[in-house]
């Protein structure tokens, strides 16, 4: 199609039309370049497959609030009643997995048609195949309408990643993974969920306040790399509400039991073996970034130690124009404002003459369990670690969210934790929440840490009343002192 | 009494022979939109002004306007419905500029003479529609 010998197809050619991918696309569409989008879902074992929007839009971020949100509302009909609320036949109250996965495919499918419009309106043009590099300056790929090799000036990297299998019998043929959970045809009944992190935490979380029995099973540690103390919060809400958790357990096989259910056997810390049948068996045991798939060594670009993700300075891999974005990168927060952020500024910078580079500190997350946690900045092993427990100070309190008194929900893993420098004006570290809306809560200090939020500032702020977000600003309780952080009473 | 009720019996039978009518004739006038000839010929150069609805399955007020606009469009004779599932034309999306559905626009003489995106009420709709109409007479 391009003219032969005038010079390569595209100023930018992105491979992956994910988060990354396309805000980098439109970002350098906008400014002028010429630019392509590759993206390709390679069916899952079970057949799953997507459109254009990458994990986020289509498996991730999006179905899994949907979701949680759907879970959520069971427990506010529930609340409801004790604030007045009559129904006709209240235990009778059931969901219907069906109208939720319509619905949330519905809302999947009119976001992959308004990326799509968004690409050809920007003249982005978008190719539906899988990339592969055939050498540094050109990549190949296969469409419906047949083979097309395309050249470009600068090639961005953007596949991210997709769910593990473990290597056990069974794996392939009878789990699912985060990958099927929002399609899934029938409804998923008893599950287990292999994988405690906040992956496997957040579908065992949703499942169960969707009414189904739902179990986790935890190798060693629950969100491995989050502050830990938060960690057992979380998990202690989660089973208080009814997740079962097999702690320090590993899965050995799944097979099919006689009454089609699927057994799942497994062996414990000491050596027991055990087993039970679930309906449907989903793995979140982690990640892996699709590198290897598009040939990166045909490029010569290099991957990082753990042999598939890219270690990128600024974006820029070891081929000075190829570029890399998003969950492909090696030690960066795999989030998709990240990659968003990240993807714009790269763009800007190739095309736009900017030099403003991606900061990667102080990005804030939170994961959506049925009891939120939301922080931003280092954990207290972090700290403790970097500063020593001399210079680290840690404020912490548990509270009372005002709407749980009169449904009498349970209060027992609300808490707040501020790590911050010890003297001076004390500049916060790390923030640190666990309650309703915990990314709503938040948001709001992750641009207060970029100012370098002080403990002077942060107790010198008048709270709203009466919101949750404002016990940040009563906090005055440090671990050091010893001293209870439970709260006496309110407004006081 | 028995009078009474065969007149009404009657009746209802005229008034269920009138409406068959009505609606077939009716569905006869609703075009389901295949290709981009198609799209030119029952739309761009058709002698009757055409409603053109936007649609997709996976869009919950779609499946509400699209019945509600064949029901009001009814009562027009001279005005046609043409529905075009957005996912299959790529083409007709991009040249009508349609960012979010449902959207109707209004064609008459091949000129889009008036438009509306989202789901509004009946109101908004028997305007549009009697805009269309009164340009006829």
């Amino acid at each position: 199609m391009a003219p032969i010998g005038d010079g390569p197809d595209y100023d930018l050619v992105v491979i992956g039309g994910g988060s990354g991918g396309l805000a980098a696309a439109k970002e350098a569409a906008s400014l002028g370049a010429k630019v392509a989008v590759l993206d390709y879902v390679t069916p899952t074992p079970k057949g799953t497959r997507w459109g254009l929007g990458g994990t986020c839009v289509n498996v991730g971020c999006i179905p899994k609030k949907l979701m949680h949100q759907a879970a959520l509302l069971g427990d506010a009909i529930e609340d409801s009643q004790s604030y007045g609320w009559q129904f006709s036949n209240p235990e009778n109250i059931k969901h219907d997995w069906g109208i939720l996965r319509q619905a949330v495919q519905n809302h999947v499918k009119s976001v992959n048609w308004v990326t799509r419009v968004e690409l050809r309106d920007k003249k982005v043009d978008y190719i539906n195949g899988l990339g592969l590099f055939k050498d540094a300056h050109t990549v190949q790929t296969t469409t419906k309408q047949g083979e097309r090799t395309i050249t470009s000036k600068y090639f961005l990297i953007a596949v991210g990643g997709r769910p593990r299998y473990p290597n056990i019998p069974g794996a392939t043929e009878y789990g699912i993974t985060s990958d099927d959970v929002f399609s899934l045809e029938d409804s998923p009944g008893k599950t287990l969920v292999i994988g405690a992190g906040y992956i496997g935490l957040e579908c065992a979380g949703f499942l169960r306040g969707l009414g189904y029995d739902a179990t986790v099973m935890v190798r060693s540690v629950v969100l491995r790399g989050f502050d830990q103390q938060m960690a057992g919060l979380i998990s202690a809400a989660m089973e208080e509400r009814g997740v079962k958790f097999l702690r320090k357990c590993v899965p050995k096989s799944i097979e099919k039991a006689i009454d089609g259910k699927l057994l799942v056997k497994w062996t414990s810390e000491n050596g027991q073996e055990f087993g039970d049948t679930f309906d449907t068996v989903l793995f979140a045991i982690g990640r892996r970034a699709l590198t290897r798939e598009m040939q990166v060594e045909k490029a010569g670009v290099q991957v990082a130690g753990d042999g598939e993700k890219i270690d990128a300075v600024n974006e820029q891999t070891n081929v000075p124009h190829i570029y890399a974005v998003g969950d492909v990168l090696y030690k960066k927060p795999e989030l998709t404002p990240v990659a968003i952020h990240a993807g714009r500024l790269l763009a800007r910078r190739l095309f736009g003459n900017s030099t403003v580079q991606m900061d990667y500190e102080n990005v804030a997350t939170t994961v959506f369990s049925p009891l939120e946690y939301g922080c931003v900045g280092i954990s207290e092993e972090v700290a403790l670690q970097r500063y020593g427990e001399d210079n680290v100070e840690i404020y912490h309190a548990y509270y009372k969210p005002t709407e749980f008194f009169i449904p009498q929900r349970s209060i027992a893993h609300c808490y707040i934790k501020v790590i911050a420098k010890r003297g001076g004006d004390q500049k916060v570290l790390g923030m640190h929440f666990i309650g309703p809306q915990a990314g709503e809560v938040i948001q709001g200090f992750a641009a207060a840490m970029k100012c370098n939020l002080t403990m002077n500032a942060l107790m010198s702020t008048v709270g709203i009343h009466p919101t949750i977000a404002e016990e940040f600003t009563r906090i005055n309780v440090t671990k050091r002192s010893g001293k209870d952080p439970n709260p006496a009473s309110c407004c006081s | 009494m028995y009078f009474k009720l065969t007149s009404k019996y009657i009746n209802t039978q005229i008034r269920n022979y009138v409406r068959n009518l009505s609606l077939s004739s009716h569905l006869n006038r609703l075009i389901t939109i295949k290709s981009n000839d198609e799209f030119l010929n029952k739309v761009m150069n058709s002698e009757n002004p055409v409603i053109v609805n936007f649609h997709a399955e996976w869009c919950e007020p779609c499946h509400i306007l699209t019945p509600k606009m064949m029901e009001l469009v009814q009562h027009h004779d001279s005005i046609d419905l043409a529905v075009v599932d957005v996912e299959h034309h790529a083409e007709l999306v991009h040249t009508f500029e349609v960012k979010a559905v449902p959207a109707v626009i209004a064609v008459k003489n091949g000129v889009v003479v008036d438009k509306f995106i989202g789901l509004v009420n009946s109101d908004m709709i028997e305007n549009l529609i009697n805009k269309l109409d009164k340009k006829n007479t």
